[in-house]
């Protein structure tokens, strides 16, 4: 599951949880520019296709921007 | 706590039982008279208005009014800074909550028009109310005496203008009315103050979530409960409750229950008020704005709330919300936040539909562990019947619904009905403040 409240995710039981931008725009940034805004999405969606192929045992999180608050500060 | 601030507050209460349209504008023993020209006329000073009427409806009377968009209490200040209902569209910001205020009791002015708060994320205007039958006695607007503006505005002006236009004609005719008691004496006064108290009774404050537009509508004032005409997505505000009497929170909304008038005359409040000094210690109003949209900014703000209610020396917390969905998170984690701090919490909530299984709390956190259900949010869930007919239809003829029959004045619902006949509920019935009388069996 992508999602913009990726805590509520976890607590609620879903096993793999990527982290997304925001509830208006969960796979991208608009405020990024168009080519930020693409590689931030390409990056949010290729976390959550390597997030389908790991091994889980319980609700996890996967971060496409590693604790960045903003995917500006992660140089995406 | 001291009053530092000297919050002192006489409020004069005026019962209207019947309002009579008439030559002059007056109160005399619980009739107000209305003079509907000058009440228009005060209307139609703003240009952007170019349709204005005013209708009457009375409890019991076989009429329904469509699209609702908002209910005020009139009150008018007397004496002190400031006027009620402060900041709403333009109006003096002055802080209020002191001196004098009077209010006409009993009834309420209806902003009835086509005008949508916007037309995105699904906010549209879906209430409509009836004066009798089994639909009106679920809300407390069928046991007042309702003057409706019929109000449209330039249909050129963008949604914030027109929404904005729309409520500054509906405060145009509270203040027209509740300024018939202004050289009145009231029939009946309280004087309400946070004076000093025994200090072992318990520190109580009451956190109260109002929804934000922002974040869906980008609407910085137009509708929604504001603080001093603010919707924006802000840090917490610690107000006196005094402010909150004078209007200070308010304003148009989506759910019924959140309306100016429930927000005036919330019961919580009050209670929590009026037994200041006796049961507990009363500290204030701390209003958590909600709809933020990322997960570091819910927790922010819950955090942030948290630390403010430990800062004011809160023992205890009592939570209300008035929206539905995501605003969820950040209500629910200040719950958790202040339990963790040591403030024991009581959230009143209504619940959300259980027949697919899901949690009636959106995120059921253990923290929250001591809740008062106001009822299903759903009408649906909630089993009410469908609404019959009425005599009479105060506002459009008609309105729009889809198959799910949700129905409403937005974009996307192309079917008309016809208002006067059999229609559903609206879909979503949440008492946010503790109105209702509904009860259960389990």
């Amino acid at each position: 599951m992508i999602s913009a409240i990726y805590e509520f995710a976890l607590t609620t039981g879903a096993n793999r949880v990527v982290r997304g931008s925001r509830i208006e725009h969960v796979c991208g940034d608009p405020g990024l520019g168009p080519e930020k805004d693409y590689a931030y999405g390409m990056r949010i969606v290729t976390t959550a296709l390597d997030a389908l192929t790991t091994a889980v045992s319980g609700p996890t999180l996967f971060d496409p921007v590693h604790g960045a608050s903003t995917a500006e500060l992660a140089r995406v | 706590m001291s009053e530092r601030a000297g919050m002192r507050l006489t409020l004069g209460t005026f019962p209207v039982t019947s309002i009579v349209f008439g030559a002059r504008t007056s109160y005399d023993g619980g009739r107000l008279t209305v003079d509907k020209t000058a009440a228009l006329a005060a209307v139609r000073e703003d240009a952007r208005i170019v349709e204005a009427d005013l209708e009457i409806a009375t409890p019991g009377e076989s009429v329904r009014i469509w699209p609702v968009r908002d209910v005020i209490e009139p009150r008018v200040k007397i004496d002190g800074p400031g006027v009620c209902y402060p900041g709403m569209c333009g109006r003096d910001i002055t802080t209020v909550g002191r001196g004098r205020t009077h209010r006409l009791a009993g009834m309420g002015v209806v902003e009835v028009s086509s005008v949508n708060w916007h037309d995105s994320g699904g906010d549209f205007v879906e209430t409509y109310l009836d004066m009798s039958g089994h639909y009106g006695e679920m809300y407390p607007y069928a046991k007042l005496q309702l003057l409706c503006l019929v109000v449209e505005p330039d249909r050129e002006l963008g949604d914030e203008a027109r929404n904005d236009a729309v409520h500054k004609a509906a405060l145009a005719v509270s203040d027209h009315v509740a300024a018939a008691t202004r050289e009145l004496s009231p029939p009946s006064t309280e004087v309400f103050e946070l004076g000093a108290v025994d200090p072992s009774l318990p520190r109580v404050v009451y956190i109260w979530g109002v929804h934000s537009p922002q974040a869906m509508s980008g609407s910085p004032t137009a509708f929604g409960t504001a603080t001093y005409g603010l919707t924006r997505l802000t840090p917490a505000w610690l107000l006196h409750p005094n402010e909150i009497l004078d209007g200070a929170l308010t304003g148009p909304y989506r759910t019924a229950f959140a309306m100016s008038w429930t927000v005036a005359n919330n019961p919580l409040l009050m209670d929590l008020y009026r037994r200041h000094g006796r049961d507990w210690n009363f500290l204030g109003v701390i209003a958590l704005r909600t709809e933020w949209t990322t997960q570091h900014e819910k927790q922010l703000i819950a955090n942030q709330t948290a630390k403010l209610a430990a800062m004011l020396g809160a023992d205890g917390a009592v939570v209300t919300w008035d929206a539905g969905g995501n605003e969820f998170i950040e209500v629910i984690r200040t719950i958790r936040e202040c339990e963790g701090l040591g403030i024991k919490t009581v959230f009143l909530t209504s619940e959300d539909d259980a027949t697919d299984g899901a949690p009636t709390m959106l995120e059921p956190l253990p923290e929250a562990d001591a809740i008062v259900s106001t009822s299903f949010f759903r009408n649906r869930t909630l089993g009410v019947a469908p609404v019959p007919p009425v005599a009479r239809v105060i506002g459009l003829p008609t309105k729009a619904m889809n198959d799910d029959l949700r129905a409403g004045v937005g974009a996307g619902y192309e079917r008309l009905v016809p208002v006067s006949g059999t229609l559903p509920p609206p879909w979503r019935y949440d008492d946010h403040y503790g109105f209702n009388s509904l009860s259960c069996i389990e």
